[in-house]
């Protein structure tokens, strides 16, 4: 990555707005993404992040604002914007009767590489993705999670620089996800800028370097997803004796929230005040064995962001649960 | 220019590779081939029993030909008419439409595999036709004419259909007009035509002049005429004639006349078309003919004369044609404009980045 590229954001939306008739999709969306980083974008369901990703992606013309993709306007110059952007989108859609090997070789075509040329980028995205044992079957045979990874082949076929993934991780088994991580973060290496829109926020957690909160149609300022973050927030504190955290807690003044098997949950301000608990804990002598936020920072900001918001929307879709999984 | 070339190559073969699924599609075609076989055989049959001579495979060519253009304008809505509407439904139009590939090279590309499509229709049945072509009497000119108006039918009925699955955005509404639209011309005009003359009619006299039989003396046993030939009084009378001269511009619009319009037509010594595409082109060419509204048939001056039929002023069909004009092409025109404007709406459509959407429908 040369420095000269590291100056123009992959990736600059300001004001950008659509709405279809009466249905305000996106209102306000600003926002930049830097060269070789990962940025997630995170909403409710119906908050517009498809929308937006369609605007990004030339297909759709937003009615104000301004977008540029690598340096390029989606409106004014889509053949630029294309050449420079590959796109996943969340429709699964693929030719049923082509094969998994023709249908890289045709988008490569598609994108005027030659034959040659096709042939072997095919044949390195089919690698890359793990469907080698799938590469000569029509694409109809294929589960959802492989036709989720045909997709993302698809959308590198012309080694873009920018890189739109709408809900890449929906369908794939666990190893699949860390394959994917693993190969977003690689790109991300390579200074290609990846925007990834997912549900999974324990997911982007890891693969994210910054995000993005689009909450019916506008994206969060930053003072007030800082905001967010600063909020009192639960942390799960686990103890091999349960009655002597319980004990501690309450001798230091800590209202403890529920307990279950994973532990009990601890209001806490910030990481200052995380650490000077736990300090205080071990010095108390509670043999502590697991300590941390008890969601992930996106999903923390993210719930905070809907709640105030006061949209019920999609507030409760990522479960608690897949959290904990994707921590292991 | 070549690169636009080579992306809608792609295109296309994405497109047969894609639409054509292989087993349905041989039984299609082979149906095609056996139907047609078997239309020629039963054709050559009866011709066989008239005892009419080789040169009536004119006859069976042409007849061959009209089955193509019904078949393939009955099949080729169905392969068609949910090109681009059908794409987006399964996700797959957007996934092209981020690629390099223009509007104009998805909508064309589909448009010509359709018509490649619709073609082998016409290849199912070369066979057929090659039969009337070695039994002789179809003539290099017929063949020509017929062959390319028949090809340039298939490809407007493909790209009305791939029109109007960019125009519109449920594919099976798309597949039904398409249909709507082939019928309209092939039956409607029919329709139009008939209620339209029916409509217009106006009133005709017919003055007759015929023979007194009854005076003149013997008759001649060569003419069947009296000795001395004696006219009658002339009778007058009124009647209403349908005007099909007024209306028979909506016929030009008929692709199945446009195809017997555009054939040259042969005509055997008595004056009669020795085709079916003449004797369908003798129907658009009858309806010009204009109807007077006085006219006198003067059978007694016409025996005098030596035959008393000349005062009917009959005419063979190949008279008629030499007193009317040919339509097919302002008929071609009319489908080729069709054309153009459904692929060109459906480029417009299907751009990107969209302004609008088609109501109801996902863009992905």
């Amino acid at each position: 990555m040369n420095s000269a590229a590291a100056l123009v954001p992959a990736i600059e939306v300001e004001g950008v707005a659509r709405s279809f008739g009466d249905v305000h999709a996106v209102r306000d969306a600003s926002f930049t993404v830097q060269p070789g980083s990962v940025t997630a974008l995170i909403g409710p369901n119906g908050s517009g992040k498809t929308t937006l990703l369609l605007m990004l992606a030339t297909l759709l013309r937003p009615d104000a604002g301004t977008i540029r993709i690598a340096g390029h306007d989606p409106v004014a110059d889509p053949r630029a914007v294309r050449q420079a952007m590959g796109w996943m989108p969340d429709v699964l859609g693929s030719w049923g009767s082509v094969s998994v090997r023709r249908t890289l070789e045709i988008t490569g075509r598609l994108y005027e590489l030659g034959t040659e040329a096709a042939r072997s980028r095919a044949q390195q995205l089919i690698e890359l993705v793990g469907l080698d044992a799938l590469a000569d079957q029509p694409t109809r045979v294929l589960s959802r999670g492989q036709k989720q990874r045909l997709s993302l082949a698809r959308a590198l076929v012309h080694e873009p620089r920018v890189l739109l993934l709408d809900e890449p991780a929906s369908g794939l088994d666990p190893a699949a996800r860390v394959d994917l991580r693993v190969l977003v973060r690689r790109l991300a290496g390579e200074g290609v800028a990846v925007l990834v829109s997912s549900h999974v926020l324990a997911e982007l957690d890891e693969m994210a370097d910054a995000a993005v909160y689009l909450d019916r149609g506008a994206t969060a300022s930053a003072e007030r997803v800082e905001q967010s973050r600063a909020q009192v927030r639960d942390w799960r504190v686990r103890a091999l004796d349960p009655a002597a955290l319980m004990t501690a807690l309450t001798q230091l003044g800590v209202t403890a929230g529920a307990t279950d098997h994973l532990g009990t949950l601890v209001p806490v301000a910030g990481e200052q005040e995380a650490a000077a608990l736990l300090a205080r804990l071990v010095g108390a002598g509670v043999g502590i064995v697991d300590f941390g936020p008890a969601v992930g920072d996106l999903e923390h900001t993210f719930l905070d962001l809907a709640r105030g918001s006061d949209a019920p929307a999609g507030a409760a879709d990522p479960a608690p649960a897949s959290t904990e999984g994707s921590e292991r | 220019m070549n690169r636009y070339v080579d992306t809608l190559g792609t295109i296309v073969r994405l497109e047969l590779q894609q639409r054509i699924r292989s087993t349905a599609w041989v039984v299609l075609v082979s149906v095609v081939f056996v139907l047609v076989g078997v239309v020629t055989a039963l054709l050559w049959a009866s011709l066989a029993a008239f005892g009419t001579a080789a040169r009536d495979s004119a006859g069976v060519y042409s007849t061959i030909i009209f089955f193509v253009l019904l078949v393939g304008t009955l099949v080729t809505p169905a392969i068609s008419g949910a090109a681009i509407n059908g794409d987006r439904e399964a996700g797959t139009l957007a996934t092209t439409q981020v690629t390099l590939a223009s509007a104009s090279q998805i909508v064309l590309g589909k448009f010509l595999a359709a018509w490649t499509v619709a073609l082998t229709f016409l290849v199912a049945s070369l066979p057929a036709l090659l039969f009337t072509l070695i039994a002789g009497g179809v003539r290099g000119d017929t063949l020509a004419a017929s062959l390319g108006v028949l090809v340039l039918e298939l490809g407007v009925v493909a790209a009305v259909g791939v029109g109007l699955s960019g125009l519109i955005s449920r594919p099976l509404f798309s597949v039904v007009t398409t249909y709507l639209v082939v019928a309209a011309l092939s039956i409607g005009t029919l329709i139009a035509f008939t209620l339209g003359g029916l409509a217009v009619q106006t009133q005709t006299t017919q003055t007759t002049i015929g023979i007194d039989y009854s005076v003149g003396g013997e008759f001649d046993p060569n003419t069947g005429l009296p000795e001395e030939i004696v006219c009658l009084e002339p009778m007058s009378y009124t009647y209403t004639t349908p005007r099909f001269d007024r209306v028979w511009g909506i016929l030009a619009a008929n692709p199945y006349i446009v195809l017997a319009d555009a054939a040259p037509t042969t005509f055997d010594r008595n004056g009669y078309p020795q085709d079916l595409f003449g004797q369908i082109a003798l129907g658009v060419r009858t309806a010009q003919l204009p109807v007077e509204s006085e006219s006198v048939i003067d059978e007694c001056a016409a025996a005098k004369a030596g035959d008393p039929m000349l005062g009917y002023g009959f005419e063979t069909p190949e008279q008629v044609f030499e007193r009317t004009v040919p339509s097919w092409f302002v008929g071609l025109v009319i489908h080729l404009v069709l054309a153009a404007a459904a692929l060109a709406g459906a480029i417009a459509r299907t751009r990107t980045p969209a302004g609008s959407l088609p109501t109801g429908s996902r863009i992905a």
